[in-house]
């Protein structure tokens, strides 16, 4: 233990103990004129490994006493700034006191000093007589060589012939760790390694060359430089691989590759199976895109701010990120690969990359689907087929940099192009029951499509603190375009099974259609925030954006002599513009774990359009909607004591209506269910309240989090469905207020017994009071839906876990007013996974999903149990391979299962999708396998 | 000959100054790496680490926090700084409050931990520190590079401390310096601890602390518990510092 003594006093040490094997320690500290350094620190250190025992300061006359130290031998240190370290040793042996006589440091010298220690904050390691600092705090450009890093250290001169001279003298030998680098020529070293391979560059005396070899010190020194190489292991490369083949015709094949070093990430990634996966995995997603996985400060769109960022990731082909995930239902051969490279330093970070991916799929699904009237239910069975392609091109670029340490400026470019077609055939029957009278249908649908699309985003974002503190400045500019391209053929036939005569009987629709729409969007946004005092911010924002919207739609008839005619009542031309204005402004309140913000913002849409039959047809319509609506904000964020965080919001937010519901038209796509647009509507208006309680508790291993939420709807946009006699169901939307639903989440976490089993519960629920138009006849559905979930976990050893889990899903709706029958809908499912160690690092998992759908009022009933279950082994000394075989879907029960109710509509689903398999799988992993048999 | 003189003049002056430079306040800028701390963590595999380093790596700025230091050459007192809400939120101010006090060799440390609010009073126990031969400048000072191991989270400690403020006090459980420490790595860069401002002023009333309840332990009941938690959390395969100071 360390005894120290009162600092302050001008001169010396008391240590009051006092014994035989206690000694006393006395010297000077002199400069090399013989000057006193007073105030010099002195320390007493062992000499096995430097170990501070006692310390002590010089006084006026430069003179230092540690008394009564134990009787052991030191390595006395004496340090001052600007002076070199120094170190003697003091051995004890029979004396009551040593005195070490005056002491000299030298000086470092003032340029070694005032460049490197000062101005380039580098530190200076000090070992006898030996001086080294580190290369990387003196800046070269990039491709710079070693001689152009010594040009910049100070006391170093490079001649014009390459030679190095160092304080003076020649250099005569540059070793690189240590080691001569070929023969003695300085220069091949100096010229030929890069700057920026180096750690740090040393300079000292070092024997000669016959010194070394005789082992005789002749006493002559020779200036030497060694540059001591970067640590190599901010370099490196790793990639999977997995293939596998399988019963069923069903192969797949995945890999990966990265390298990196410290500014470089390079990554390839590829993907080719017929086994439904359509997307990369999340981790593999993370691996590909490295460093920009997550984007953060992308969001060019500035508002109130205290409202929750999320980062989304894309799930499907609609996006323009890259894929993740996507099993879907059906039967799928998929292909994707890509690559990326990021560079990133502190003051530039630049991302590039290009993704392909391609997806051909067939489905063969049944449905069946049942909407209610009040004098009229439709019952409809469909059966389809369907067949799609997609093709994927995205490229992406980002750029950052910080211009200094007040300004960054981003710029963000997306692009995609894709390719589709596809085609459907579907056999629909449906019947009509009207007060206990059948009237039974037939239709028949072959439908095609072909299109390719384009779409580019890009965005730029400049962001300028001032000197100010907290003051900042954000102003952001976009654009964005889109275009699409289809053409489409429309076949179906209508049959009305008890018509009297043959010309109502059969209905026969045979079209081609051409489709092309483009939408250009230009914005911009500016965000500053000024500090009011040490706890208040002013925040204000203003977003302003135009936008417009092209179609043509030219829409034929096909005779069954196969003579084509335009279609005008059905083909259309419209041009909308929508321009959008946001001001707002508001006070925060941030301090000590209490952030209250409190706005308003006045936002402004005024929607132009007309629609046309024909690009120079008359106008049909005119549409010049003006909106102001004022947008109030209230954000309550608590931190209490103890990770426990209390919230609370209202917010409100105003949607213009969709060019769709506007187009005063009729649609005929479906000849069953005719939609016709509002030109009159308004925007939608929601109102919501949130609050919510969030803890965690570290030492207990227990979370829980909770969320409840109301929110109202002021002109909502419900459809109004009218049937006619002939079971045609024509919808038009309508603005109708006092939509609103209560919505609330829980989640509770804690340990069983800590680090051996958690259970996890959770609960949502969502009741909602959403109008329902009928025939005219407004009245409301009442929709109460509710899922509470477990999963308790099981790790008792590294051998073995397991896992359970149970869900029981609700929906529940009821109607106002109107006769329509209650629905009740369960969604329940129960869930096991185990994952066993048996050693010799051979593991066996499963995974057991088993899935009950049931529709209690139309008595529907599905169970589905999905088994998969594998045995898998590390193979190899650094167990880099894995054989690995699994049995998907063990009781060939696997079908896409979708039920639903909404409103006065209800369906179930079922869909063929990829059932039992074999599979042997084979994965080499260059980082080796770990035993990943944990899953938190 | 003349410059000797001068040089004299300067450093008899500066020797003079140096009676001053024992009392004051530290501001320190406390950063801490998540991405390095999370890739440290022993049951993940090569791949998890690989996977963090790359994705956050590069992009960690690290996140801040500001503390301060009151120090004499008898007693220091060591907690949270004042929080200036740029970023669009303040978080709570913890209950972190370290005092020594030199003359008497008494520590009491005011802390939060794991849900609980205890008094860590002892006799000072400073760790063992190893001088070493390197000097560089933090904060205008010239400081000397001194190196220890924490045992109790099993960090390497790296201190760099002002050869010409003598005052053994510094930030965190750190202190027993020869001079007053102004910089401070945890474990090769996880979190670091720099002084922004060294402010030299005749200190009032800044070791006036409120009064606070806590459970009263010693040092060696602190460490326990914090061993304990770590042991316990890593066989969780859970972060232990999420709930846990670095």
């Amino acid at each position: 233990m360390l005894k120290s003594i009162s600092l302050g006093a001008l001169l010396l040490f008391s240590f009051v103990a006092i014994g035989q094997n206690r000694v006393q320690i006395q010297g000077k500290l002199v400069d090399t004129s013989g000057n006193p350094l007073s105030q010099a620190t002195v320390m007493l250190l062992l000499p096995k490994d430097s170990s501070l025992v006692n310390f002590g300061r010089a006084n006026e006359q430069g003179a230092f006493v540690f008394k009564n130290v134990k009787r052991q031998p030191y390595l006395l240190k004496a340090s001052y700034v600007s002076y070199v370290p120094l170190q003697v040793d003091v051995n004890p042996a029979q004396e009551e006191s040593i005195n070490v006589g005056a002491l000299t440091m030298k000086p470092i010298s003032k340029e070694l000093f005032e460049v490197v220690v000062r101005t380039a904050k580098a530190p200076l390691s000090i070992r006898g007589d030996t001086i080294e600092y580190n290369a990387g705090s003196f800046k070269v450009p990039p491709g710079a060589t070693v001689e152009d890093l010594l040009r910049k250290l100070p006391g170093m001169e490079i001649e014009a012939d390459g030679s190095i001279r160092a304080q003076g003298q020649t250099v005569k030998k540059v070793t690189v760790d240590g080691r001569s680098f070929f023969g003695s020529d300085p220069k091949l070293a100096t010229k030929n390694i890069a700057a920026d391979a180096i750690q740090k560059v040393q300079v000292f005396n070092g024997k000669t060359e016959a010194a070394k070899v005789t082992g005789i010190d002749d006493g002559k020194k020779e200036k030497t430089i060694n540059l001591e190489l970067k640590e190599s292991h901010k370099k490196g490369g790793f990639g999977k691989i997995t293939a596998g083949i399988a019963t069923e015709g069903r192969n797949e094949v995945k890999g990966n590759y990265n390298k990196f070093d410290a500014k470089n990430q390079v990554s390839v990634i590829g993907l080719a199976n017929n086994t439904n996966q359509s997307g990369m995995s999340f981790d593999d997603y993370q691996d590909f895109r490295g460093s920009q996985a997550f984007s953060w400060g992308d969001e060019a769109d500035f508002g109130f701010s205290g409202n929750n960022r999320y980062i989304t990731f894309d799930d499907g082909d609609d996006q323009m990120g890259v894929p993740i995930g996507g099993r879907r239902d059906g039967f799928s051969k998929n292909y994707s690969g890509g690559a990326n490279y990021n560079y990133d330093t502190k003051k530039t970070k630049f991302s590039s990359n290009y993704y392909f991916n391609q997806s051909e799929r067939l489905i063969d699904k049944i449905s069946s689907t049942q909407r209610f009237f009040q004098d009229k239910t439709q019952n409809s069975a469909d059966t389809t087929n369907q067949r799609s392609f997609s093709a994927n091109h995205r490229m992406s670029l980002r750029y950052e940099k910080t211009i200094d340490t007040l300004n960054t400026l981003i710029l963000i470019g997306n692009g995609k192009l894709s390719f589709g077609n596809a085609t459907q055939n579907s056999q629909i029957f449906q019947q009509l029951l009207v007060q206990n009278n059948l009237f039974p249908r037939n239709t028949k649908l072959m439908n095609g499509s072909n299109q390719q699309s384009f779409s580019s985003q890009n965005s730029a974002i400049f962001r300028h603190k001032f000197a100010k503190k907290g003051r900042s400045f954000s102003a952001s500019a976009g654009y964005n375009y889109a275009n699409s391209d289809g053409a489409a053929t429309q076949k179906s036939l209508n049959q009305f099974l008890n018509a009297t005569t043959l010309r109502d009987s059969i209905q026969a629709i045979d079209q081609l259609t051409n489709n092309f729409s483009t939408k250009t969007q230009v914005k911009s946004s500016l965000f500053f925030v000024e500090p009011l005092s040490k706890v208040f911010y002013w925040e204000s924002f203003f977003n302003t954006s135009f936008q417009n919207n092209r179609l043509n739609r030219d829409l034929s008839d096909r005779s069954t002599a196969g003579a084509i005619a335009r279609n005008d009542s059905l083909s259309r031309y419209y041009d909308n513009n929508l321009t959008y204005n946001r001001l707002g402004s508001s006070v925060r309140y941030s301090k000590d774990g209490v952030n209250v913000t409190v706005g308003l913002a006045a936002q402004h849409f005024n929607l132009t359009g007309d629609f046309r039959r024909a690009a120079g047809a008359t106008n049909l319509a005119t549409i010049d909607l003006n909106y102001l609506a004022w947008i109030p904000k209230i954000g309550i964020d608590l931190e209490l004591k103890n990770n426990r965080y209390l919230f609370f919001s209202y917010d409100k937010s105003a949607q213009e209506p969709s060019i769709r519901d506007l187009q005063p038209i009729v649609d005929n796509s479906n000849p069953l269910f005719l939609r016709v647009g509002n030109p009159n509507l308004l925007p939608s208006v929601n109102h919501s309240l949130s609050t919510g309680f969030n803890l965690f508790d570290a030492a207990n291993f227990m979370n829980f989090y909770s969320n409840l939420s109301y929110n109202y709807n002021v002109n909502q946009v419900v459809y109004n469905q009218s049937i006619n006699a002939n079971g045609v169901v024509l919808t038009k939307p309508m603005n109708i207020s006092g939509g609103e639903s209560y919505v609330g989440y829980f989640g509770f976490g804690f340990p069983l017994k800590k680090t051996v089993s958690t259970l996890n519960i959770n609960a949502d629920f969502n009741s909602a009071k959403n109008p329902l138009f009928l025939n005219d006849v407004l009245s409301n559905t009442h929709t109460n839906s509710g899922n509470i979930s477990s999963r308790l976990s099981f790790t008792p050893s590294d051998r073995i876990t397991l896992y359970v889990n149970a869900q029981f899903g609700l929906i529940h709706s009821t109607y106002d007013k109107s006769a329509l029958p209650e629905q009740t809908i369960y969604n329940n499912q129960y869930g096991s996974e185990l994952n066993f160690n048996f050693g010799k690092n051979t593991f066996l998992s499963y995974n057991l999903d088993y899935k009950v759908y049931k529709n209690k009022t139309r008595g529907l009933y599905q169970e589905m149990p999905i088994l998969n279950v594998s045995v898998f082994k590390y193979v190899g000394k650094a167990q880099k391979s894995e054989i690995r075989l699994t049995v998907y879907d063990v009781f060939k029960k696997n079908l896409g299962v979708n039920q639903n109710a909404f409103q006065n509509f209800v369906s179930f689903e079922k869909t063929q999708t990829l059932s039992q398999y074999v599979m042997l799988s084979y994965t080499y992993n260059m980082r080796g396998l770990s035993s990943p048999i944990r899953k938190n | 000959m003349r410059k000797i003189a001068l040089l004299l003049l300067i450093l008899s002056f500066s020797a003079i100054c140096q009676e001053v430079k024992t009392e004051g306040i530290v501001q320190y800028e406390r950063t801490t790496f998540w991405a390095n701390i999370m890739s440290r963590l022993t049951y993940l595999s090569a791949e998890e680490r690989d996977r963090i380093k790359l994705t956050w790596g590069s992009s960690d700025e690290g996140w801040k926090q500001k503390m301060t230091l009151a120090f004499t050459e008898n007693q220091s007192l060591y907690q949270q700084g004042e929080d200036n809400a740029e970023q669009g939120w303040s978080g709570r101010k913890e209950t972190f409050f370290l005092t020594k006090n030199f003359a008497s060799e008494h520590s009491t440390d005011y802390i939060d931990l794991l849900g609980k609010s205890y008094i860590v009073d002892d006799t000072l126990h400073a760790p063992t520190w190893k001088i070493l031969n390197q000097i560089k400048e933090v904060a205008g000072y010239i400081c000397m590079k001194a190196v220890t191991v924490d045992t109790v989270k099993n960090q390497t400690i790296t201190a760099w401390f002002a050869q010409d403020i003598p005052v053994q006090a510094g930030p965190e459980r750190f202190f027993g310096l020869p001079g007053l420490i102004l910089e401070l790595d945890v474990n090769d860069g996880d979190v670091t601890i720099i002084a922004s401002k060294v402010e030299f002023k005749k200190l009032t009333n800044e070791f006036n602390l409120k009064k606070m309840k806590g459970k009263k332990i010693s040092d060696a009941e602190y460490n326990k518990i914090i061993a304990d938690f770590i042991k316990e959390s890593i066989k969780g395969e859970r972060n232990p510092f999420w709930g846990l100071r670095y």
